[in-house]
């Protein structure tokens, strides 16, 4: 009879220690990330460099991983002075007044080509839900994705700017 | 012709010397880095080419005897020189590069050292007129 009950102990100290564990997968953001950004007419091209973000993740446990990221509007970089501060103009992203892109999520789940994460994109002032494939290898976040910046308010529709922005994102991360 | 190529490479190679010491100058001062862009080779090169065609100008006008229209060529030189500053401006420097708002305060006070140094040094290569 006590065998029995150490046993059961024993399974439920390892069943609550790898719950415990699953539960406590935060990563952080390394160097070398990139967020570029292009359409389908060339023209805008380029990068934000600066990102922050809280990373929960599991790839066991996706009920309780949680992403939450925060875009410096600012530190645009299309490869040209002059573009940059358009971009960050009013007519465009107004950076004094919204100065950060913002993801919040709100659900994952496993898809046929890796993850797909549902949250809230905030960007210039508007809240938009939206659905975000990604994949998840080698401690690198991959995420290939369009937003309509219409949908956001930003610039006008123009045939030189396309409405669709694609957005290519790659985030190397380690464990805190 | 041989002595207004004289006159385009002296000013060419001048031109460069004082772009790479306003370059040097300027992203020390700044503290930028823009050497994948514009390097002494790039500045040198572009500076000769430049004073070696404002030359074959100066040159063709001797040839063709017309003298008189070397005011002209000298304002087409400095308008060519002014509208070249829209280069840099629509410029799409790598991504990787910091500051991309910086660069035209180097590069675009490059484009009149050419034009200035080879009308500066003009005299030394023109006869003076002798009135009657």
């Amino acid at each position: 009879m006590k065998s029995i009950k150490n046993i059961i102990l024993a399974s439920s100290i390892l069943i609550l220690s790898a719950f415990t564990i699953s539960n406590s997968l935060n990563w952080t953001i390394s160097e070398g990330y990139e967020i570029k950004f292009s359409s389908s007419t060339g023209d805008p091209e380029g990068i934000f460099k600066t990102i922050n973000g809280d990373i929960q993740f599991n790839e066991n446990d996706l009920a309780s991983s949680k992403f939450d990221f925060k875009v410096d509007v600012n530190s645009i970089n299309t490869g040209n002075g002059m573009q940059n501060k358009h971009a960050i103009s009013a007519k465009w992203f107004d950076a004094e007044k919204y100065p950060n892109i913002e993801f919040k999520s709100s659900n994952f789940s496993k898809t046929e080509t890796g993850y797909s994460v549902t949250g809230t994109m905030k960007m210039h002032g508007v809240n938009k839900k939206m659905t975000l494939p990604f994949t998840f290898s080698n401690n690198v976040f991959k995420s290939i994705f369009s937003v309509n910046r219409i949908d956001f308010n930003i610039g006008e529709s123009m045939e030189k700017v396309s409405d669709d922005i694609k957005l290519e994102v790659s985030l190397p991360v380690t464990k805190k | 012709m041989k002595k207004f190529l004289i006159h385009g490479v002296t000013a060419g190679v001048l031109a460069g010397i004082a772009g790479i010491i306003y370059q040097k100058a300027y992203e020390g001062a700044m503290l930028l880095d823009f050497s994948a862009i514009i390097n002494p080779g790039s500045i040198v090169g572009a500076s000769i080419f430049g004073c070696i065609l404002m030359a074959i100008g100066y040159g063709l006008l001797e040839r063709f005897k017309k003298p008189n229209l070397k005011g002209w060529l000298n304002v087409l030189i400095a308008v060519l020189s002014f509208l070249s500053i829209l280069g840099p401006l629509a410029m799409i420097l790598p991504l990787e590069v910091e500051f991309p708002e910086m660069f035209f305060g180097l590069a675009i006070p490059m484009h009149f050292f050419p034009a200035m140094i080879f009308f500066g040094l003009n005299p030394f290569f023109t006869k003076p007129r002798h009135h009657e």
